[in-house]
């Protein structure tokens, strides 16, 4: 199978009045065929401006990609020019955004944000447009789609408008489709219906998908593969299983151990992680989660730990997991004392 | 609420302000010092009391009141003291320079005004967008008057002097030429509003998350600018052409009397220098109502364009 | 992978408290508003402008030589800086067509239409808050009805209103004030009232009057701080308005009468020989368009640096 997508080694900082704020610094992970990537994370960590990255939507004035390769395909993105990559936008990869309410063009009708796509890179003619459009809606379950495509965004409901936004993201076939925060803005209800609806279309078509959430409960009905992000960098990638069950970084576990059960147990105290994530203006020099983790070691904060093999592909980026770490660390971690 | 409740609305709002400016205008008119038949040369009795019935003038107040708006539902808005014409007639006769006038100002202001801030907008940050800006706060901060006369100055006297040929004359309005300058002039203002309005627009839209999904799906610059960008930015300025259209008509006065163009300006500044209470009086009702009119063809423009007042609750 | 000293493995443990602590120091909205605003090169120049025909405003007609209707027949449409030969004063900006010196005119006009505008907009904007701000609190019928009336007093164009004030009242400087502030405040009422409608639904009043917060303390700590940054940049951006409305009745005959001077009447004398002496328009012209740029462009500035969504 080959690879829908190769990200090596991402470096991409903002350049703002107050300096160089360095949002990414250094991912790399790989999407094969029909995967499902997850991305978590905390707000800030990087994860929008790394999606936004790979289709190069973000601003360049303040963006830019200070290193690193895209490769999508056989697309260079990062060398692309914006002709290019207005080729490749909308047809080899496309994006659904988190807030489907301010996504959508308010004055103009649902039904021609569609067939904009489906003329640009296809270029169907307006009366094949119009019912690759009505087809697309009932794809994504809307009712009444000949209807529904001459009214405005402002007569749907948040689901439907995300279905719509769906739709439009499949009507030009991509190979990956970068979901940012779909469910975020949704009720649970609906949040279950999107994510249902995202999964049968991963298996009708294959399509790779990345999803990038906050929310681990959705990550773990649907990804194949998660990357924990944090503070600009991955901190550990695996399966859903690895993650799950044998998680192999500090701040994975603490996520982890901070999602609320589900026992009514009242005597156990919600658990948090301490502290804010680093100001990326001046990154710390060693391990970005360093001053908030219970295993902190001298070693962490001075310098970045490379990635680490746990077990085939399960791979973090702590130091505890070198060869020279003292199992005695490596206890105080699991207690989380 | 639907389109229907919504034109309804504007109406009635229309009405309510006339009235109240026919109420305003009669009621300043009764306060004003004096007789309005003192000036003139000295009236026979019988004419005086001839004139007093027609006017109503020995009738209550509430009487003349509403003698005062058949009158205008008649379309007899009083005869001027000054001319001895009925007003409606003089009005006839002027307004329609003046409206000639004001409606060129009006479509080059709209027009260069949204393209001046769309590329302003576009071009953010470059010398393209500082110069627009520039102008435009130079066009917002000098006066009309005050533009006409360096017009008329400069392009108009000053060219000619250095040139030897007539581009522009300074005054009149017969020919094409004639009425380039003093459109332009009345325009200016209004021009610089809409260009610093419709570039703030624009820049709001542009931040916009939906400009966002029309890039990813792979549109070019051009297209999400004008197809998706500018519907959407110019909203705001065509609220805002009902005042506009206020200030064009009233800059039309000055303009008017600057370059000699024998619009109602003209009639309505003499009116004012020699107390022609009448003439004042008629000339006000009409122009307000005018407006109101205006203002009201824009808010039934503006319920057209923006599908979210057709079916929703309009938020004001 | 090299074998590294086992000491740089000692257990260090969570910083929390380090964690917890924010970057860059915080400093209040105002400080930060006000060294937004210094560092605006533009609206600075603009201030100092301002202050400075302020001051010429209050000075000159003081210290200068002539009065303002003093007439010299002997030297009328004299050019600038025209010395007279009577009495060696210097005419800074020359003489009109009665001989009068300009330079004085323009300064005491510069007092009469700064004192109109600034009353008037002063007028307006007390007016208005007050309107605004019953209006704006108070939510409800009472809101409605008040925001029908204003509807439609602005739909009456308020030109009209003006000029019909302006033929009842005496022609003078308090009649252009209240024929102004007649119409005028609405604008300021729609604002505040419209922030307070915003304002008070916003979360952290809601918290505030959840933590037992009294009215008086949510109105002065919470509402009328963010009320009055959007006020501040409406009174600047209104002055120039209120200048260019003054000019404008003067230019068209409903100015002040002589023998006071304003900007617009001494433009309106200027327009009428322009084309022979055409300094006697530039002066006034200039000085109208200088003053209503500077204020224009520091609104802009203030609207700039008080905006907290620039916030640094």
């Amino acid at each position: 199978m080959s690879k829908v997508l190769v990200v090596n080694d991402l470096h991409v900082s903002f350049d703002t009045y107050a300096g160089e704020v360095q949002a990414v610094r250094g991912v790399n992970f790989e999407l094969e065929e029909g995967e499902v990537l997850a991305i978590v994370g905390e707000s800030g960590c990087g994860k929008s401006v790394t999606a936004q990255t790979i289709m190069k939507l973000n601003p360049m004035p303040p963006a830019r990609i200070v290193k690193g390769d895209i490769t999508l395909g056989e697309h260079d993105i990062v060398n692309a020019t914006e002709k290019e990559m207005m080729k490749i936008r909308g047809k080899e990869v496309s994006m659904i955004f988190q807030d489907p309410m301010t996504c959508l063009n308010p004055t103009m009708q649902v039904g021609k944000q569609l067939t904009e796509a489906i003329r640009h890179h296809r270029k169907l003619s307006k009366e094949d447009a119009n019912k690759e459009a009505i087809h697309l809606l009932e794809t994504v379950k809307i009712p009444n789609p000949a209807q529904r495509a001459k009214q405005y965004p402002h007569e749907f409901s948040g689901g439907m408008r995300q279905r719509v936004m769906i739709a439009m993201a499949l009507s030009c076939a991509p190979k990956l489709l970068i979901a940012d925060e779909p469910t975020t803005a949704l009720d649970v209800t609906i949040q279950a219906q999107i994510m249902d609806l995202l999964q049968e279309i991963k298996e009708k078509t294959n399509t790779a998908i990345i999803l990038i959430t906050h929310d681990l409960g959705v990550v773990a009905s649907m990804a194949d593969r998660v990357a924990v992000m944090y503070a600009g960098k991955i901190v550990e990638t695996g399966t859903a299983e690895d993650i799950f069950y044998r998680p192999s970084h500090p701040y994975t576990e603490a996520l982890l151990r901070s999602l609320p059960k589900t026992e009514l147990d009242r005597s156990v105290r919600l658990v948090s992680i301490a502290g804010t994530p680093p100001d990326l203006l001046l990154p710390p020099k060693g391990c970005g989660f360093a001053s908030r983790c219970t295993s902190c070691m001298k070693i962490c904060q001075t310098e970045l730990p490379p990635d680490f093999t746990v077990e085939g592909k399960h791979q973090s980026a702590c130091w505890l997991l070198h060869e020279d770490c003292p199992s005695k660390q490596c206890e105080v971690n699991s207690d989380g004392k | 609420m639907t389109l229907v409740k919504y034109i309804g609305k504007r109406i009635f709002y229309a009405l309510l302000t006339l009235f109240a400016l026919v109420a305003l205008t009669f009621f300043m008119m009764r306060l004003l010092p004096g007789d309005p038949f003192i000036g003139q040369k000295a009236i026979p009795e019988a004419t005086r009391k001839a004139l007093d019935a027609k006017y109503g003038l020995d009738k209550s107040v509430l009487q003349q009141f509403l003698m005062y708006i058949g009158n205008i539902l008649k379309g007899d808005l009083g005869i001027s003291m000054h001319y001895n014409r009925p007003i409606t007639d003089i009005i006839a006769q002027a307004f329609p320079y003046s409206f000639n006038l004001g409606m060129r100002a009006l479509i080059f202001a709209t027009i260069a005004g949204v393209l001046l801030g769309i590329i302003a907008s576009v071009k953010r940050g470059t010398k393209w967008d500082t110069i627009s800006m520039m102008f435009a706060i130079i066009g917002v901060s000098v006066p009309s008057f005050i533009i006409g006369a360096l017009f008329q100055y400069f392009f108009g006297l000053k060219l000619y002097q250095w040139t030897g040929i007539k581009f522009f004359p300074i005054t009149g309005w017969n020919s094409e030429m004639s009425k380039i300058l003093p459109a332009f002039a009345l325009s200016f203002g209004s021009l610089a509003t809409v260009s610093r309005l419709m570039r703030t627009s624009m820049l709001d839209v542009l931040g916009q998350d939906y400009i966002k999904t029309a890039k990813s799906k792979g549109l070019s610059q051009k297209k999400i600018i004008w197809k998706h960008a500018v519907r959407n930015a110019i909203m705001p300025v065509v609220t805002v052409l009902g005042p506009i259209a206020a200030t064009v008509l009233t800059g039309a006065f000055v303009v008017e009397n600057i370059f000699s163009i024998p619009g109602m300006g003209k009639f309505f500044v003499l009116s004012i220098q020699v107390q022609d209470y009448t003439m004042i009086s008629g000339i006000t009702l009409f122009y307000g109502a005018f407006l109101v009119l205006a203002n009201l063809i824009v808010d039934l423009l503006y319920g057209l364009i923006d599908p979210r007042v057709k079916l929703t609750e309009l938020k004001e | 992978m090299d074998k590294l000293d086992k000491s740089r493995f000692e257990w260090v443990g969570a910083n929390a408290l380090e964690g917890e602590g924010i970057a860059r120091p915080s400093i209040s909205y105002w400080k930060d508003a006000m060294k937004r605003l210094s560092k605006n090169k533009t609206a600075i120049v603009c201030l100092g402008v301002i202050i400075l025909i302020g001051l010429m405003a209050i000075v000159v007609p003081i210290i200068s030589p002539y009065t303002v209707s003093e007439q010299h027949y002997a030297h009328t449409n004299a050019v600038m800086g025209f010395k007279d030969p009577t009495d060696g004063h210097l005419h800074l900006f020359g003489t009109d067509k009665l001989g009068r010196d300009i330079f004085t005119r323009v300064w005491s006009g510069a007092r009469i239409s700064l004192f109109i505008a600034i009353t008037a907009v002063f007028v307006n904007f007390i007016i208005g808050i007050v309107y605004g701000g019953i209006a704006g609190y108070m939510g409800g019928m009472l809101d409605n009805v008040m925001m029908r009336f204003i509807e439609i007093i602005n739909g009456i164009p308020y030109l009209i209103i003006v000029i019909l004030l302006m033929m009842v009242l005496k022609p003078g400087t308090t009649t252009i004030i209240i024929a102004y502030a007649a119409v005028g405040w609405t604008g300021m009422a729609r604002l505040v009232r419209g922030q307070l409608m915003s304002l008070k639904e916003q979360d952290y009043v809601v918290a505030a009057k959840v933590m037992g917060a009294k009215p008086a303390r949510i109105i002065a700590k919470h509402l009328l701080p963010n009320t009055l940054s959007v006020v501040i940049v409406n009174i600047t951006l209104a002055i120039p308005s209120a200048i260019f409305t003054e000019a404008f009745l003067s230019f068209i005959g409903l100015g002040v009468p002589v023998p006071l001077a304003s900007w617009g009447t001494l433009a309106n004398d200027g327009v009428k020989i322009f084309q022979m002496y055409p300094t006697q328009l530039m002066i006034p012209a200039l000085c109208i368009s200088i003053t209503m740029l500077s204020f224009n462009l520091l609104g802009d500035g203030l609207r700039d640096a008080l905006d907290p969504r620039l916030r640094r």
